[in-house]
């Protein structure tokens, strides 16, 4: 695929997958969709990038922008990525924007003239976490349908399966990647967030091993996505597997544990007092139980292995 | 799958280090306490994939601590057994992570999977709780017995290693145990007649690696009859070693 559309290109993974893109020279264009501004500076002004400002939750947007700008450039694959960043804001604005916008897009595909691949970035934390589940979480683990989930859990999971029940049913081959977090700042990341106090409370008499990537290494799986065919669910795991107490210790953070009911009201009041995005009830799960993802799928489809820590800069 | 990370922790959260410094005291009790003698190690594969599937005992699983720690002795220090527990496990503060570092693992297929794909050495217990929670008056006497390990040696073309555990049975008489408390999901909590696990000795018989696939057939592990002949046999084998351990014994204590 030569002719790629990027959805979100104003976070740290649209920008890397940008720059990669546009190292390839078999890359022949790139539109690029953001509600924000881009400074192309970075990409040295490349003439084969294109930016469109669109809102995607607007359905009129949606649609001249695929009859516009995608017809034109004969864009021939989408990569997308919905991603309401703050974990406070919630609502039919965040809904649409995690899930509307998708399903316009895939609306707007079954009878596109020029897109033949949809790559859709998805996220680690659509799968249940518990006890009695596997470990080791394949892409047929079960999907977190929690009434008491929090709305951007079951956003994603929405969004996600309505990608999921479209395979085979519109003229696209699609790729839906399950990736593990993204450790970085103004990724939407919960655990970056969690990691900026100077200490990190976590349930006492639990250490569960997670599972983290860098920019580098899911941009890295986009690329091999749109090289390759392949369809279906693929788990994008990261490099960096290990406690979540040595995580803390990596970031020179003090971490302190404490009674697991005393947590979730001691990070509500750091939420109210200072606004930062870091939310216990999201994060509940992965504080007890282990989860890693399986990436053993996306290795022999599509070739992807982690390779770049999201932990440079952070020794013990 | 191992991380990029000094401490190479897998996805199970095992770290080798850890298996060292845990085994320090688990190895003082194995050799001055329960003064374990083991018979056949010639049989455990020293490379490969292979189950290992024992009778379960005595209140708290001590057995397979003890059969943990011999695996290791007797495999020249190289292979670190990987227990398979109930699910419940990882539920229970401080205990499921000191669990989780020494090798342990929750019984889920995918979780198996990994393991004997990566060619480790498994340890079940195909009795599972009900077998550390029977009453005395039934020790030495199996009690239901899963046929998860049979299905996966199958699958995976490995062979099982039956083992009887004499001595753990007697080592922690259960004066009573009461259901419905489920605290962390355990399914009882155990009322045992001493304070402390009696110094029994233990006794680990380990037999021939039974080779199912020989036995029963590629295909058996998709015929749910066949499956449970198959776990029949390993339990077959499992109860022999029992009968012949008990025979030979001069004691509890000795």
């Amino acid at each position: 695929m030569s002719r790629i559309l990027i959805t979100g290109a104003t976070t740290p993974l649209g920008k890397e997958l940008i720059s990669r893109l546009l190292t390839l020279e078999t890359t022949e264009a790139i539109l690029t969709v953001a509600r924000d501004e881009l400074d192309t500076s970075r990409f040295g002004n490349d003439a084969r990038l294109h930016i469109e400002h669109a809102d995607l939750t607007r359905e009129r947007d949606v649609r001249t922008l695929m009859k516009g700008p995608v017809r034109d450039l004969k864009i021939d694959a989408v990569v997308h990525g919905p991603l309401h960043r703050s974990a406070l804001d919630r609502g039919k604005k965040v809904h649409a924007m995690n899930v509307e916008s998708t399903r316009s897009l895939l609306m707007r595909l079954q009878s596109h003239p020029t897109v033949r691949r949809f790559i859709y970035r998805s996220f680690s934390e659509v799968y249940k976490l518990e006890d009695h589940l596997p470990t080791l979480i394949g892409e047929d683990h079960p999907l977190e349908f929690s009434r008491k989930a929090p709305q951007r859990v079951r956003d994603r999971v929405e969004s996600d399966l309505s990608v999921c029940a479209l395979q085979g049913m519109i003229p696209c081959s699609i790729a839906v990647l399950r990736c593990a977090e993204v450790l970085a700042p103004k990724s939407g990341s919960q655990l970056w967030d969690y990691l900026q106090s100077a200490v990190c409370l976590r349930p006492a008499g639990y250490n569960p091993i997670v599972n983290v990537a860098s920019v580098q290494d899911i941009a890295s799986a986009i690329c091999r996505a749109l090289e390759s065919e392949a369809q279906g669910v693929f788990n994008i795991p990261g490099a960096d597997t290990l406690p979540l107490g040595e995580l803390v210790s990596r970031f020179a953070k003090q971490s302190i544990p404490v009674p697991g009911p005393l947590i979730a009201p001691l990070y509500r009041l750091r939420t109210g007092l200072l606004r930062t995005e870091f939310r216990y009830d999201l994060n509940r799960a992965r504080f007890h139980f282990n989860g890693v993802l399986d990436g053993r799928r996306a290795k022999e489809a599509l070739g992807y292995e982690p390779r770049m820590s999201a932990l440079a800069g952070h020794s013990m | 799958m191992k991380g990029t990370h000094p401490a190479n922790y897998d996805a199970f959260g095992f770290l080798p280090e850890a298996m060292e410094e845990a085994l320090r005291p688990a190895r003082w009790l194995h050799k001055n306490y329960f003064r374990v003698k083991s018979y056949g190690v010639e049989h455990i594969p020293l490379s490969g994939g292979v189950i290992v599937a024992a009778n379960h005992s005595g209140a708290l699983p001590m057995d397979g601590v003890m059969l943990g720690v011999d695996l290791f002795e007797n495999t020249n220090r190289k292979r670190f057994p990987r227990v398979v527990t109930d699910h419940f496990v990882a539920r229970l503060p401080y205990i499921g992570v000191l669990f989780a570092r020494v090798g342990a693992v929750g019984g889920s297929r995918r979780n198996l999977d990994s393991l004997l794909e990566s060619e480790e050495l498994v340890v079940v217990f195909p009795e599972g709780t009900s077998g550390v929670g029977k009453p005395y008056s039934e020790r030495y006497k199996l009690q239901h017995w899963h046929v998860g390990h049979a299905e996966l040696a199958l699958r995976h073309k490995v062979p099982v290693l039956p083992v009887g555990i004499i001595g753990a049975e007697e080592q922690w008489p259960l004066l009573a145990r009461i259901g419905g408390v489920r605290a962390f999901g355990a399914p009882y909590l155990p009322i045992p007649a001493t304070p402390l696990p009696l110094p029994v000795r233990y006794h680990i018989h380990y037999g021939a690696p039974i080779d199912l696939i020989a036995e029963f057939g590629e295909g058996a592990s998709e015929d749910p009859q066949l499956l449970q002949k198959a776990a029949e046999r390993v339990r077959d084998s499992v109860q022999s070693l029992l009968t012949l351990g008990l025979e030979q014994r001069q004691g509890v204590f000795r």
